[in-house]
């Protein structure tokens, strides 16, 4: 796992700043969104009932205001994370109830390379239940500050 | 629009590995895992509009493979590398055919 640099799976472009999104499966629409503009889904409605089936296993919207929908599904070729935030907060049927600010969609191919779509989930988990990095991650502006906040990770 | 088999196919394999994928999300990662039933039935629901002969072959070759249905790249299984027949592209881009390795008999499913 500690061969993974997290910060190698962020894109500028699947940054979103502000979401517009106000329920739990409007969002997961919105996240993908960057993913169908890069030209890197093959079916997009697979991949958006794959990730709402995943909501049905239990909320991806693991409390402190973070949410991290992920699945695997054969129509992505290779792990992309969308990262998006939002300042209001979403509804997401989180596991504390509250709104989610943060979000981390992330998606993978079944035959991933080095087997690392559960590690990094398990990165991404880590970093957002580090408080200091949290805070961190709640006061973002842009896309710099997102990197340099996951850079040592 | 109506989803082909082949696009049937892949959802369920698809809900078939996060029912797999469940308990190291729950023991290791810490994610609340309480709608396995939910899932389940969902994954029959889904098996119901797939073709009977379709679902057999998947279920019989998810014993040999880890995954049944594999990406083709360049014209290659991504299963068992190898090169398939030129004119397997031309039917299998268009995802309405199920169309198996001849190789190791996998689903294909092209992403080029």
């Amino acid at each position: 796992m500690d061969s993974l640099n997290l910060a190698k799976f962020f894109r500028k472009e699947l940054f979103i700043p502000s979401l517009k999104s106000k329920t739990k499966n409007s969002v997961i629409k919105e996240l993908i969104h960057p993913l169908i503009k890069l030209n890197v889904i093959k079916n997009e409605s697979i991949l958006y009932q794959t990730l709402i089936k995943r909501e049905t296993l239990g909320s991806t919207g693991i409390g402190k205001g973070v949410a991290i929908p992920h699945c695997r599904t054969l129509t992505v070729s290779d792990i992309y994370i969308v990262f998006g935030l939002s300042k209001k907060g979403i509804p997401f049927d989180a596991v504390d109830n509250k709104n989610v600010h943060i979000f981390f969609l992330i998606v993978a191919p079944p035959q991933d390379k080095n087997n690392r779509y559960l590690p990094l989930l398990g990165k991404i988990v880590e970093v957002v239940k580090d408080s200091k990095m949290h805070k961190a991650l709640l006061k973002i502006e842009d896309y710099n500050s997102l990197i340099e906040i996951i850079k040592n990770k | 629009m109506a989803k082909s088999q082949l696009e049937l196919l892949v959802m369920y394999q698809d809900i078939d590995l996060m029912l797999r994928d469940s308990e190291q999300e729950k023991g290791e990662l810490g994610f609340q895992i309480e709608g396995k039933e939910k899932l389940d039935s969902a994954l029959n629901d889904l098996a119901k509009k797939i073709n009977p002969s379709f679902l057999r072959t998947y279920k019989k070759l998810r014993t040999r493979y880890k995954h049944v249905i594999v990406p083709v790249k360049n014209n290659i299984c991504l299963g068992c590398f190898a090169k398939l027949p030129t004119s397997y592209s031309m039917i299998g881009r268009k995802d309405d055919r199920v169309i198996k390795c001849e190789q190791c008999g996998r689903i294909l499913y092209w992403l080029d």
